[in-house]
């Protein structure tokens, strides 16, 4: 017997029983899509780093004085730069609900990297001589940014 | 907002992730949606409408305050 107009589409097998199921949270086909596109992206990226790494790690001599330390020691901003699209492009193929997940991530992580800076910063001014800032910088910001992540996403 | 989606999901036997794909949006959207954390855009409500054959009012509730003002 149809009770409500929400009736009318109900298929034969459906029933009280497969609430559960229907609330599972398996991750869709869309999902899935997704995932693999921008982990398609990615994981080049970051074996592109790697291996850049371990090249100028090995050969670079950045310790040393040869000019040529200088070009060594910015050649991993190439597979950088790859991994900051494989970002935008998953970015752009997200809905708008997971964009703005997504963004109040990125503004946590640029949140702790800029107060890292400054109170390092000001660390320094008052004589405390600290080695790679710049590696501290960029670990808090990552670290800001899968927190908040983590954070965002479980509400 | 409040909303229907929930109960119009489960009445049709569709899984959050069936609905996702059918809205072209994430399994995680869809539940943000039913739980009210998230209002749909414009385009999304439209969908969300014409997949459901209802009207968009009788999906979505507007919140009692902006009734009260209204």
């Amino acid at each position: 017997m149809v009770t409500s107009t929400l009736d009318i589409n109900v298929p034969a097998f459906h029933d009280g029983r497969m609430t559960n199921k229907l609330d599972r949270r398996d991750r869709s086909a869309g999902d899935r899509a997704a995932s693999r596109a921008y982990q398609l992206d990615f994981w080049p990226g970051i074996a592109a780093y790697a291996v850049v790494l371990v090249a100028v790690l090995t050969w670079g001599d950045l310790d040393g004085t040869s000019p040529w330390r200088f070009l060594w020691a910015v050649l991993p901003v190439v597979p950088a730069l790859w991994i900051v699209r494989a970002v935008l492009r998953h970015a752009r193929r997200i809905d708008d609900y997971q964009r703005f997940l997504l963004l109040q991530a990125l503004g946590g992580g640029f949140a702790v990297a800029m107060v890292a800076s400054v109170t390092l910063a000001f660390l320094e001014i008052a004589g405390l001589g600290l080695a790679g800032t710049g590696w501290i910088i960029y670990g808090a910001g990552m670290l800001g940014w899968i927190i908040t992540g983590a954070i965002v996403g479980r509400r | 907002m409040k909303n229907h989606l929930r109960e119009l999901r489960e009445d049709r036997g569709w899984t959050q992730g069936a609905l996702a794909d059918q809205l072209g949006v994430s399994r995680q959207t869809v539940n943000a949606l039913e739980t009210g954390r998230y209002d749909p855009s414009l385009p999304l409500a439209f969908r969300i409408a014409r997949l459901f054959n209802r009207p968009i009012e009788s999906i979505f509730l507007p919140p009692e305050d902006d009734d009260a003002h209204g």
